[in-house]
């Protein structure tokens, strides 16, 4: 076998590596993106993220790091259940992109919520 | 308001001058005619000098308070401190475009100073791809996102800096992270200059490489700050959260890292050549590609950006980059061919050539997990992957690297045969030592059983090569110069002492990663949390007002330590709080203590964090940069690269 034989092999093995990578990692941890009405209409197993505006009804106990609040899009909305540390600029009206699972319950179960970071490449957080 | 005028007006100057440079270079170049690519060259240093007072107009602005000027009232205001004020330039859109052409043209103008060697036609080439690109980033500022634009009324103040942004960090970061992606236009200019000029000989190697480098230690500047910012400011427990910015940042690390252990290959053996033009090209278009993601919101990130104009004129710009260096890829490769036998597999180069694969394939995945959503968008519901992909899919291929820079230094170059086995001797033993003693220490976790190992190996190899080198410099001049070696050829052993620098940045991240330990906990004052071998006593909570924020601090005691993790409340910002987060460093572990929130009866409710090694990432980091600045800082290029004087024309 030649070396550039013996090269292409090594290519080719480097590239089904690293496509297989790419396949058995996102298998278990691609997630859906979806919207709120999206979430209520189609229904997902397993996690998925949904993103919305955090409503006016934030419930928060046991010190903060139990919280439980509305989120919404233009046409529905859910119940959020989060047990953890919130992101600083969490507040009504802004928007946060929940991780978890729907329950039988009706209730989002949250395992992460992200807010959408100010950035300092924008202005709106400060002029609302 | 006079201020705007000059800066817009500086601004138009740059971009006549620009577009100028950008023909005259071409038609130059093409003639060969001397004397105009030397005006060239000239108009691309006045669209450098414009661009130079715009900025100093634009800082200037800040400074004063011209509020006046919209960009002035949209990130300062007159109780932010003088330096945030400064650091402003580069805090909004407009005035980071502005800052990265400033960046792009003074370090441009430097590398044409320095270009003569090159020869006519390859620099008047460079000079005009350069020009170009600062044309089209003065045409976004010209036309879409001007820092001048003036309000029809001057606000008595400004609407001021985020909270999050008002830190320290803000002076250093951005600014490094931005010069880091301006700067990889350098080498991709001369680059693909070379390919038009069809030339590619040891001068612009050197050239290329000295330029490349100058942007890989500024990218991996602007990461290492950026994770230490995340770190230490956001207080979210974790310093790298594989979010699309990141992700954008770290792939043209990622690929100017492979080129400059493949560029040695071209150096020493002639090899490799097409493949390097391919390295430092696809750098330059993953920095177009990563800001056209990062500036035009088109992926979600946790960062919101603006969706502003400037979307689609980026896009643009990325789509005739990669369709001219496509075209010039695929038409001028051909004549880059080496005659040679390619590399044998088990030698020096054999495993740069593979170092390389495996590092573009990290770049595949990274990139395969950022446009995802875009791709699943396409076809379907948007999907997204989280952390876990990005450690299951890079975390071995990354592994693989470190086990090449195990084995690379000790191969001879050429081919190894059956010596292979006597070179790595060491890395090998000290790969079994480290195992045993983890396993006697207990560990069972796979992923470390692996990783710490290799990472010891590495280190096993660096050492290696020192002590050699230090034995052959005692035996040929006795032990005073025991260090002249290492001097001599100071850009190998600088590149060891990065080497070095990079083991402790991995068991770092590995034992942060693998070992952190973390805890909610809500106390009442007197209540004790214990995690990984402390125990904290809440002592109660403390409201103090502060110039422009009033915080609420918890007092957490330890031994004789107090920590003060803290709730500031900004005024005025829509009641936004904010973390403080209180960390106690040692060498061996972080206590991280991040407060959530406190209720009326007096309890407080904490994240206790315990993340061990992570001051070795910081301290390997800057162990990193030291090793690329000691070697290379003033060293000379190496003339012993296989003259590859004009390459035959791509018949």
């Amino acid at each position: 076998m030649t070396t550039t034989l013996k090269w292409a092999a090594v290519m080719a093995v480097v590239a089904g590596c690293v496509g297989y990578l790419i396949y058995s990692a996102s298998g278990g941890s691609t997630e859906y993106y979806l919207t709120v009405s999206e979430l209520q209409s189609h229904h997902q197993a397993g996690d998925v993220r949904v993103a919305g505006i955090v409503q006016n009804d934030v419930v928060r106990t046991e010190g903060g790091l139990h919280v439980r609040f509305t989120e919404k899009d233009s046409t529905s909305s859910v119940v959020v259940d989060y047990q953890g540390q919130l992101p600083d600029i969490f507040q009504p009206g802004i928007t946060v992109v929940a991780e978890g699972t729907l329950g039988a319950d009706g209730v989002f179960h949250a395992r992460t919520v992200l807010a959408k970071c100010p950035s300092k490449f924008s202005t709106t957080p400060y002029t609302q | 308001m006079i201020l705007a005028y000059i800066g817009s007006g500086a601004l138009l100057a740059a971009l006549v001058m620009g577009g100028f440079a950008t023909l005259l270079s071409f038609w130059a170049g093409r003639q060969e005619n001397a004397v105009m690519i030397q005006v060239g060259r000239r108009a691309f240093y006045a669209v450098a000098a414009m661009v130079v007072v715009a900025s100093a107009v634009l800082e200037t602005a800040l400074l004063t308070h011209d509020f006046s000027i919209a960009y002035v009232v949209e990130h300062t205001d007159l109780s932010t401190a003088t330096p945030l004020v400064a650091a402003a330039f580069y805090g909004g859109q407009e005035g980071s475009l502005l800052y990265w052409t400033l960046i792009l043209c003074v370090l441009g103008s430097a590398s044409l100073l320095a270009s003569a060697a090159l020869g006519l036609r390859l620099s008047a080439y460079a000079a005009g791809i350069l020009a170009a690109t600062a044309t089209f980033f003065l045409v976004v500022l010209v036309l879409v996102a001007s820092p001048f634009d003036v309000l029809s009324l001057t606000p008595p103040d400004g609407l001021g800096l985020n909270p999050v942004l008002r830190d320290g960090g803000m002076l250093i970061h951005p600014p490094v992270v931005l010069a880091g992606f301006a700067s990889f236009a350098i080498p991709f200019s001369f680059a693909a200059a070379a390919l038009l000029a069809n030339r590619s000989d040891a001068a612009w190697i050197a050239h290329t490489r000295r330029f490349a480098l100058l942007a890989w230690t500024l990218q991996s500047a602007g990461l290492v700050l950026g994770m230490w910012w995340a770190y230490h400011v956001l207080g979210w427990g974790g310093y790298w959260g594989w979010d699309p910015v990141e992700n954008v940042a770290l792939m043209p690390w990622l690929a100017t890292t492979a080129y400059l252990h493949s560029s040695q290959v071209q150096e020493r053996r002639g090899r490799l050549r097409a493949w390097n033009f391919g390295l430092v090209i696809l750098a330059f278009l993953l920095v177009v590609f990563g800001t056209f993601i990062v500036r035009s919101g088109v992926v979600p990130s946790v960062h919101t950006f603006a969706v502003s104009a400037i979307g689609p004129w980026f896009f643009a710009f990325l789509f005739i980059c990669i369709v001219f260096s496509g075209l010039l890829l695929a038409l001028r490769a051909g004549g880059l061919k080496s005659t040679r036998e390619p590399a044998a597999a088990v030698s020096r180069e054999g495993t740069f050539v593979l170092q390389n694969l495996l590092l573009i394939g990290v770049v595949v995945v990274v990139l395969w997990g950022t446009i995802l959503p875009l791709v699943s968008g396409l076809f379907g519901q948007e999907r997204v992957v989280g952390a876990s992909y990005y450690e299951r899919a890079a975390g071995p291929l990354l592994v693989g690297v470190l086990a090449l820079m195990a084995a690379g230094p000790l191969l001879p170059w050429r081919k190894a045969g059956k010596q292979a086995g006597r070179a790595l001797r060491w890395p090998v033993a000290a790969a079994f030592v480290t195992l045993a003693l983890m396993l006697a220490a207990g560990v069972r976790f796979v992923p470390a059983l692996v990783t710490m190992p290799i990472a010891g190996a590495v280190l096993a190899t660096c050492a290696v090569e020192f002590a050699r080198a230090m034995a052959r410099g005692r035996r040929q001049a006795g032990w005073a110069n025991m260090f002249a070696p290492l001097a001599r050829r100071r850009r190998r052993y600088g590149a060891y002492l990065a080497h070095v620098g990079l083991v402790v940045v991995v068991v770092g991240v590995a034992a942060s990663h693998f070992w952190q330990l973390e805890k909610d906990v809500t106390l009442r004052p007197g209540q004790q949390v214990s995690i990984g071998g402390y125990t904290l006593t809440y002592s109660g909570s403390d409201q103090r007002q502060l110039a422009d924020h009033s915080e609420l601090v918890a007092a957490m005691s330890f031994g004789d330590q107090t920590l003060e993790p803290a709730r500031a409340t900004y005024a005025g910002l829509g009641g936004q709080s904010l973390t403080h987060v209180a960390i106690s460093t040692t060498a061996t572990a972080d206590l991280y203590v991040i407060l959530v929130g406190t209720s009326a009866d007096g309890s407080a409710s904490f994240r206790v964090l315990v993340n061990p090694l992570v001051s070795w990432i910081w301290a390997g980091a800057i162990v990193i940069i030291l090793g690329v600045v000691l070697g290379n800082v003033g060293e000379r290029a190496p003339v012993r690269a296989p003259a590859l004087v004009p390459v035959r024309a791509a018949s």
